[in-house]
């Protein structure tokens, strides 16, 4: 009797266990709580009750900081707005990994970042009908530019977050790529002007020959290229800049013509590896530099022993604390907008508000309170509220002066980069839409680090010097500066167009298969024997892949932006 | 008399030099081995004791340049890390303990020779460990059977585990036949065979499955993404530390948009010492059960050598 | 050595016990018992399956598995003949298998009979404890310190090499394709599974009966003979199970190493089937042809399996069914 007794009770246990349904440790807070219930309150009370503060839920398909849930900045912006948001990023998966089982389990959270993907699925709600009532948001955006997000049904659905400025922008530092190189080589050589690829190598080796080790006797390495995994542009993407060409991404597009070209075989291009190749013979580059990884990467840029590279500021602004925390000599880094010629104008920098917008913020069809979830959008757009999300709190996170201008001590600034202190209590809802260029007041810049007195104040005394000499006042100014207007230009940016592109299209596929060949060919050419016999196996390996189906599709869209901003399609 | 006195006692002089040999050999392989292989915990250690930007340098071997206890501050105060914890230890012990009572039950049954099913039953088993459904089906599944914002999600769609069940009963079968005979004869049942003989003497076994199974509880935090991501009571620690160290690693991205949004957010916080305290942190209850479940493989261990 | 003869350990016999009525009554208690398992996993296992109808489809995950376009065998001729380099792709899945297998086994297996001889409890539990650690480590910290071994720039391993002269100057391991798939095998497998894939062996090696070993002493067999011949023996079933197990997985030599540690010079032998799945595949939104490579997969284990298994019978070893 016992054992059938016990075989009964697995039995029962297993076959119950399977239908448990939200019955066991499924208690309390769920953030998907019914917003309606809070909306009716806000319209009632406006007595001393405490306000019932809505709550949203965000997904972003991007890495980020999941912020506590006492945020303290986050709590004093949702008194006084009477909304919250609880963001997730991605973890452990891919981006379109993580998108595809929301749309297959068919629950989102209440805001999310576009994708083709789900606007297909139908998983997000048009917004266009509504934009009038929030101010905020419907002058965000142009008219013209409000065109451009419809969708083929003739709505909008998404609010593009970023690139919007503000009157000016206040960049101090080169945010996008350049040639980076220490201050200690320019003041070896007494600041000359360098503007080609020849003249920066010249630079190199002699800097080299005269001073082959730093002073704890480890090896100098003048020139390295990072071409781990997705960060191979640092190798690749040189050939548009080098010829004068602003970063379109993928392609060149000639302005004036407004037809494609392939920057990977240029002329310049092929100028520019056999440059390289050459002198890796001369060991200038890093003999590792194509089997390093991102963290070997930032070891040896850590370290102050690398003279120069290719790179974009944000990838190795961590290493460059390092250095400075070391306190290594001149071995900060200023930017060098170099050209395969000298006397070109190089378009590093350039100032743009795109005229064509894509993906952005949008509203999913899970979302219970779409007015609600609106007006919180418009609210974060306000004037205080922006100061809250960028600058922080008066007095805890920035002073005030007599010239009404932020600033920041060394406190302040410490805890800025503290993730504890991120967590706990700043909240900038960085993935909801925000300015930049200048502050709403009209005096201070959007955030602490384009705050011109903060960036001096942050400036090492070699930095300091090194922008005097050459007349500059901010690592912006030691570019050329450029402006690309977002109307005789409509394409720009066409990495835009890029990143939504997929396999499906016989463009995508074959944008796919380049970006492998290139991946597998082009350290190959530059540490090649022969160069030009090991460029020749490249080219011939990469027009197997078909990239002229990649440059028709984006050729395309070129003439598809055109037309969309100026209304008219270029005759071929 | 004197003869064999003095064979036995030169061949055991042989034997001790040979063995003493023997004893040497095993030691220096074996000493190699444990510096090689502890090496990495060691710096590991060393990483998350040492300040974070200083780390990005590189050059810590067995000691940190920069001694600080950030990096374990920055974890320990990540908040649910105690609700993580709470309900990872939770899902360890119900999880190892349903696991392996219910995978020992059926390698049992499997390992019944006279079973007429055993085969038929075995390949169904044994099939699903090289078949899969994919993930979307999977979660689909899951998600219908009401396993979303559930705390059993983590217990039963592992329930069984064809390997384990396939550890254990190989290890049955290398019993003697005899005792199930014997129990038969008594007029015993199959649970009773099970519970009252099998089980007393599987112990090696079973002290290895519940190792694996609580390891692998203990290290999972994809479901807990996949089903439990808007449940907060119902985080795990692998969950949080995971979240934790995808705010600060970049696995792939879009150069263009990281230069748009970062020029605009702050910059990010080093990973490779974070990473580090968080490793050490999440092996240390692993190291600490170990010893507990250790006297089961070492109860065997006087045999292998010599017995003087 | 008469003793050693003795250890034919008791294999499976096949008892061959016809299906009648009368048995299945005989034996209810065993099938009762077998049914909730089964139905277990007939649901969690099986019902999934229905998705392999995605690797035929155009599949969006909006339209669900019912909803997509048919498209038939296309993905499978995007993987197999549109595209040469998915040959190259499998041969390097299965290379890398291959050597982790071998790897694996030997090193895991010696490991156990090595440390089964050391006599003291106190040196043996701290070795064992030290050998399973590297398990617990992060295939980003691994491959981290991998690369910082092998680093031409001050690399411990080249340090040692150019020591003791065996190299002239350092070398990029890391540029040879010939060595990437022994990195991965040492660094990935032995270095770090040896310790945690010993523990099974060292639990059978507990199950062996002490009385052989007492015999075969007084027979006259040093320690050497007595592990040859004794201890190896009697964990053999574990061995083959494990052997066969894994003979099926071959195919699934993994992605987090190979991602971690590929370059573009040694890139056409380091891309696995799931690396390339993910590029072509999940990356692209495209679920159809990630699932078409897992039928894929899941087809050659299921042979391998299949032959292994029988290949096992004939031998009168261990088999999984």
């Amino acid at each position: 009797m016992k054992k059938k007794a016990i075989s009964i009770l697995v039995c029962i246990v297993m076959v119950s266990s399977l239908f448990v349904g939200c019955g066991k440790n499924n208690s309390t807070d769920n953030k998907d709580a019914d917003p309606t219930k809070g909306a009716a309150s806000t319209a009632t009370d406006a007595t001393a009750a405490p306000k019932k503060i809505k709550e949203f839920t965000a997904f972003f398909d991007r890495q980020g900081i999941e912020l506590n849930n006492d945020n303290e900045i986050k709590q004093i912006i949702a008194e006084k707005i009477g909304a919250e948001c609880k963001e997730t990023w991605l973890t452990g998966q891919t981006a379109e990994e993580a998108v595809g089982m929301l749309i297959a389990s068919g629950e989102y959270p209440d805001f999310i970042n576009w994708t083709p993907q789900l606007q297909d699925a139908g998983a997000v709600v048009a917004i266009d009908e509504y934009l009038d009532k929030y101010p905020n948001i419907k002058n965000f955006w142009s008219e013209s530019q409000w065109n451009t997000l419809k969708q083929e049904d003739g709505h909008i659905y998404s609010i593009p977050q970023f690139g919007n400025i503000n009157e000016k922008l206040m960049d101090t530092t080169q945010g996008g790529e350049a040639f980076w190189v220490q201050t200690r080589v320019l003041k070896w050589a007494n600041y000359p002007k360098v503007e080609s690829l020849d003249q920066l190598f010249t630079l190199l080796e002699d800097y080299y020959k005269a001073n082959p080790t730093m002073s704890d006797g480890s090896a100098v390495i003048p020139f390295e290229v990072l071409c781990y995994d997705w960060y191979y542009f640092c190798l690749e993407n040189p050939p548009q800049f080098l010829d004068g060409y602003p970063n379109n991404g993928r392609c060149i597009v000639d302005p004036l013509t407004f037809k494609v070209s392939d920057y990977n075989v240029t002329d310049t291009a092929q100028r520019y590896f056999k440059k390289l190749n050459e002198e890796y013979k001369k060991g200038i580059i890093d003999p590792e530099f194509m089997t390093m990884n991102h963290d070997q990467f930032l070891e040896k840029i850590s370290s102050g022993r690398v003279l120069c590279m290719v790179e974009q500021k944000w990838d190795f602004q961590t290493a460059e604390d390092a250095i400075k925390t070391q306190k290594l000599e001149g071995c900060t880094y200023v930017p060098l907008g170099i050209t395969i010629d000298p006397g070109m104008k190089s378009m590093y920098y350039a100032a743009n508000e795109p005229a064509v917008l894509s993906g952005g913020l949008a509203i999913t069809t899970s979302c219970k309170d779409i007015e609600g979830a609106l007006q919180f959008i418009n609210d974060l757009l306000s004037p205080e509220i922006i100061t809250l999300r960028s600058w922080g709190v008066e007095g805890v996170d920035y002073l005030v002066g007599d010239d009404g201008l932020f600033y920041r001590e060394q406190a302040m600034r410490d805890n800025a980069v503290s993730s504890e202190y991120k967590a706990s209590h700043l909240s900038s809802y960085s993935y909801f839409p925000n300015f930049s260029g200048m502050n709403p007041d009209g005096k201070n810049a959007m955030t602490p680090e384009t705050q011109p007195s903060e960036f001096f104040e942050g400036l090492t005394p070699e930095v300091q010097e090194c922008l005097t000499a050459y007349d500059a006042k901010t690592y912006v100014d030691l570019l050329d500066y450029n402006v690309i207007d977002g109307y005789e230009q409509p394409w720009y940016p066409m990495w835009s167009f890029v990143g939504e592109m997929t396999t499906e299209t016989p463009g995508g596929l074959a944008w796919t298969k380049m970006e492998e060949t290139k991946k597998q060919y082009l350290p190959q050419v530059v540490i090649a024997d022969s160069f030009d016999s090991s460029w020749s196996d490249y080219l011939a390996a990469y027009n197997k892949v078909k990239p002229e189906d990649f440059f028709a599709e984006i050729q395309e869209a070129v003439y598809d932006r055109i037309e969309l901003v100026q209304g008219k399609r270029p005759t071929e | 008399m004197e003869n064999t006195k003095l064979k036995y006692i030169k061949r055991h002089k042989k034997f001790n030099l040979k063995s003493s040999l023997y004893s040497l050999m095993i030691g220096l392989l074996l000493t190699v081995f444990v510096i090689i292989t502890i090496y990495p915990i060691l710096n590991t250690l060393a990483v998350s004791f040492n300040e974070a930007l200083d780390s990005l340098r590189g050059g810590i071997y067995l000691w940190p340049r920069k001694w600080t206890l950030n990096n374990y501050s920055t974890v320990l105060h990540k908040q649910s890390i105690m609700t993580g914890l709470y309900i990872s230890v939770l899902r360890t012990v119900i999880g190892t303990v349903l696991q392996l009572s219910v995978t020992a039950l059926i390698a049992f049954v499997l390992s019944r020779k006279k079973f007429i099913f055993a085969k038929p039953i075995n390949l169904l088993f044994v099939l699903t460990m090289y078949v899969n459904g994919g993930l979307i089906p999977t979660f689909l599944l899951n998600k219908t059977l009401g396993f979303t914002n559930n705390f059993w999600v983590y217990i039963i769609p592992g329930l069984l585990s064809v390997f384990n069940m396939l550890v254990i009963r190989t290890y049955m079968n290398g019993l003697p036949d005899s005792l199930e005979e014997s129990a038969q004869i008594d007029g015993a049942g199959y649970l009773t065979i099970f519970a009252k003989i099998y089980v007393p003497l599987c112990k090696p076994v079973f002290a290895t499955v519940a190792l694996f199974t609580a390891v692998g509880q203990w290290n999972s935090w994809f479901d807990t993404m996949l089903y439990n991501r808007m449940a907060e009571n119902l985080t795990t620690l692998q969950y949080e530390l995971m979240k934790l160290l995808s705010s600060v690693s970049q696995l792939s991205g879009d150069a263009n948009v990281s230069g748009l949004t970062n020029s605009s957010s702050s910059a990010q916080v080093t990973t490779t010492s974070v990473l580090a305290a968080a490793t050490i942190l999440t092996c240390l209850p692993i190291v600490a059960l170990y010893p507990f479940l250790q006297r089961y493989f070492v109860s065997g261990l006087t045999i292998g050598g010599v017995k003087e | 050595m008469a003793g050693m003869k003795h250890i034919k350990t008791e294999r499976v016999k096949d008892v061959k016990v016809k299906i009648t009525w009368k048995e299945i009554v005989k034996q209810r208690e065993l099938i009762i018992l077998s049914i909730p398992f089964v139905a277990y996993v007939l649901l969690f296992s099986y019902a999934p399956l229905i998705g392999w109808v995605m690797a035929f489809q155009k599949y969006k995950p909006k339209d669900g598995f019912f909803g997509s376009k048919f498209i038939g065998l296309d993905k499978f001729k995007f993987l197999f003949i549109d595209n040469p380099d998915f040959i190259r792709v499998i041969r390097n899945t299965l290379a890398m298998g291959v050597i982790n297998l071998v790897l694996g086994f030997v090193f895991a297996i010696a490991f156990a009979l090595i440390l089964n001889e050391v006599v003291h409890k106190g040196p043996k539990k701290f070795v064992q404890t030290v050998s399973y650690l590297p398990h617990f480590l992060s295939m980003i910290i691994v491959c981290g310190i991998l690369k910082n071994a092998l680093s031409i720039d001050h690399g411990i391993i080249n340090e040692i090499l150019v020591n003791v002269h065996i190299l002239k100057e350092p070398i990029n391991f890391f540029t040879y394709k010939s060595l990437f798939w022994w990195i991965v095998g040492f660094g990935g497998t032995v270095w770090k599974e040896t310790g945690w894939n010993s523990i099974i062996y060292l639990a059978a090696i507990t199950a062996i009966n002490p009385d052989l070993y007492e015999a075969a002493g007084i027979d006259g067999a040093g320690r050497l003979r007595k592990m040859w011949n004794i201890t190896l023996p009697s964990i053999k079933p574990t061995i083959f199970i494990l052997l066969l197990i894994n003979v099926g997985g071959v195919l699934n030599s993994g992605f987090e190493i190979q991602y971690l540690l590929t370059n573009g010079l040694v890139q056409s032998v380091s891309q696995t089937i799931d690396i390339y799945v993910l590029k072509f595949g999940i990356s692209q939104n495209d679920f159809s042809l990630g699932t078409a490579a897992g039928i894929f997969k899941s087809l050659v284990s299921v042979i391998l399996i299949f032959l292994a298994n029988s290949a096992a019978k004939s031998a009168g070893e261990e088999r999984l069914f």
